[in-house]
């Protein structure tokens, strides 16, 4: 049985903006195991980086987290003062950032930015920062680590930085990595390299990876458990392989039916309608302006998120009598 | 600056017209190599008498604005709701109103001190009193900016705390458009400081390049040379500070480094 390394329980954080009250993340609840890859995966909007900034304590005004729990080795993240907020970010929980362009402060050289957050995590000597840096940068397999070091963001190439980014996220050898989108805006070639690297990583490192990402084949390629956001609800977590061989919830067979395949043909089906409003979110089930199965009684309540065996769970009123295609393998 | 210690003449002398030496063309006496005005005053050494009082309005003025505008600006730009929108509320009413006139109005009323030899210190407070609110206006938009940038986020995710990221990301990050403003400033300082004294608003016992300017302007047709090369001196000086700020702004940009 895997350790669970942080549970995240029913979190609300909510946007207070002049037009109205934004419910980012509305009631999301999942677990990440321990040395385990773990992809949350939505639309844009979906509430997937506020789930990881709330996890953080780094919501940005004029956002709050209102209620939930964030739990990491048996402490409540959301009780803590900032003062031990800042003890743990980058110590126990690393970030890497979708854009590597601005990620990095122009300014500075790589090897100052490395060593910054080095010494704010560790009481190490002059020497002995610039060597754990040094080493940072072979672990990302960057050629060269002594000239990198006195390079600026500038003088590198996308890829280079957000393998400096990653670095930078593992100097406080943190026990759980988020990567936020770490490959949206890189080139595909490089985009498969960074990948192959945040895998390598999380398993050399024995790291528990919470990959946020929109991109189905990215979900197949790096996790072992998928949660699935709507609106800023879970509509359905579970293994990966579950999710890919029978999705329950009729949002994650969309999202599956859109993504191309090269080994069948069929046509791709996009997703009717757009991510709603969510300063007035639709009543009931979120989904159900879009959904292909709504009834009723979807407008009216809103589905509870109910346990199935092998630790799944789904939000759906018709999740037993729906069989959704197996998209990916029919 | 230190030119005045080198300078043949003491500030405001009157030697000369004991020597006879009045209305002297430049070029002409190389003891008096720019020329004398008609009451003999040494225009070379006026002018390098004046450079180090032109300067300290310059510089000085300049100096106090850049701080209380930056402070303003931080204060406005991190300060959301009512405080902030009051800060920027202030700064510009202070940037629409006719700074020059308040200036004249201000060295009339303390006349006295600008007779009892502090004219230049008042003249300066006033620049500066009027200076700050350009640069708190862009301090605040570019911590505006800064902040909602990638990096300042990392940093907080990684475990800085506020004053690290005030001081390692934000500050020096907004700081070149400040310093180029700031050269400018320095520039414009000393442009007013002519003005002020050309309209004969300052104080009529300190050297300045204004206050040469205004003495040569009575006679321009026949002492051009009285008039003109102060004008130059605030040209160049002007000009360099322009440059100076140019030059540091991308001195400071590692982009432009190499």
């Amino acid at each position: 049985m895997p350790n669970e390394i942080l549970r995240v329980e029913d979190l609300h954080t909510y946007f207070f903006t002049e037009a109205g009250v934004v419910k980012a993340v509305d009631g999301v609840s999942f677990v990440l195991n321990a040395k385990e890859p773990l992809g949350l995966v939505g639309e844009s909007g979906s509430g997937k980086s506020v789930t990881a900034q709330s996890i953080l304590g780094i919501v940005p005004r004029p956002g709050k987290v209102l209620a939930g729990k964030v739990v990491l080795e048996g402490d409540d993240l959301l009780q803590k003062k900032q003062s031990e907020m800042r003890k743990l970010r980058g110590r126990k929980i690393g970030v890497v950032f979708q854009d590597p362009n601005s990620s990095l402060n122009p300014l500075f050289s790589i090897g100052t930015q490395l060593t910054d957050v080095i010494k704010i995590h560790f009481q190490l000597t002059k020497e002995q920062a610039y060597d754990k840096a040094v080493g940072l940068l072979k672990l990302v397999r960057i050629s060269e680590p002594d000239a990198r070091m006195r390079q600026y963001p500038h003088e590198l190439s996308g890829g280079m930085r957000q393998r400096v980014a990653i670095a930078r996220a593992l100097a406080g050898e943190p026990e759980i990595l988020i990567a936020d989108e770490p490959t949206t805006n890189l080139d595909v070639t490089i985009q498969a390299q960074v990948l192959e690297l945040l895998k390598t990583l999380q398993s050399e490192l024995d790291m528990s990876l919470i990959m946020i990402t929109h991109d189905m084949g990215i979900i197949a390629e790096m996790t072992r458990k998928v949660v699935v956001l709507y609106a800023g609800r879970v509509a359905e977590s579970a293994s990966t392989a579950a999710i890919f061989e029978s999705p329950k919830h009729p949002y994650t067979s969309a999202l599956l039916r859109a993504v191309p395949r090269l080994d069948k043909r069929r046509t791709l089906t996009s997703i009717p309608g757009n991510i709603p409003n969510l300063i007035e979110p639709p009543s009931g089930c979120r989904y159900h302006p879009r959904c292909a199965y709504m009834t009723d009684v979807c407008a009216e309540k809103v589905p509870p998120l109910e346990s199935l065996e092998g630790g799944r769970q789904v939000s759906c009123h018709h999740w037993k009598e729906l069989t959704l295609e197996k998209e990916l393998a029919s | 600056m230190f030119g005045y210690l080198f300078a043949p003449y003491p500030a405001r002398s009157f030697a000369c017209l004991y020597q006879g030496c009045t209305n002297l063309p430049p070029f002409v006496n190389w003891a008096h190599p720019l020329g004398t005005e008609n009451s003999g005053i040494d225009v070379y050494s006026e002018i390098l008498h004046g450079a180090p009082n032109d300067l300290y309005v310059g510089i000085v003025a300049t100096a106090i604005s850049v701080v209380i505008g930056i402070v303003v600006g931080a204060l406005a730009g991190f300060r959301k709701g009512a405080s902030g929108a009051l800060l920027l509320g202030i700064t510009q009413m202070f940037l629409v109103l006719p700074v020059l006139v308040i200036i004249l109005l201000f060295a009339r009323i303390f006349i006295l001190a600008v007779a009892s030899g502090l004219g230049l210190t008042l003249i300066m407070l006033i620049l500066a009193f009027f200076g700050w609110p350009t640069i708190a206006l862009v301090a605040r938009g570019e911590i505006l900016r800064i902040r909602e940038l990638e990096f300042v986020q990392a940093s907080k995710a990684l475990g800085a705390s506020n004053s690290r990221i005030l001081f390692r990301h934000i500050v020096p990050n907004m700081l070149s458009p400040i310093i180029v403003l700031a050269s400018l400033l320095v520039a414009g300082n000393i442009l007013t400081e002519v003005v002020i004294s050309f309209l004969g608003f300052g104080d009529p016992n300190t050297s300045t390049w204004g206050l040469l300017l205004e003495e040569g302007f009575g006679y321009i047709r026949t002492e051009w040379w009285v008039s003109l090369f102060p004008g130059l001196a605030v040209v160049f000086c002007v000009l360099g500070f322009n440059l100076l700020g140019d030059g540091l702004s991308d001195a400071l940009n590692p982009r432009l480094r190499e």
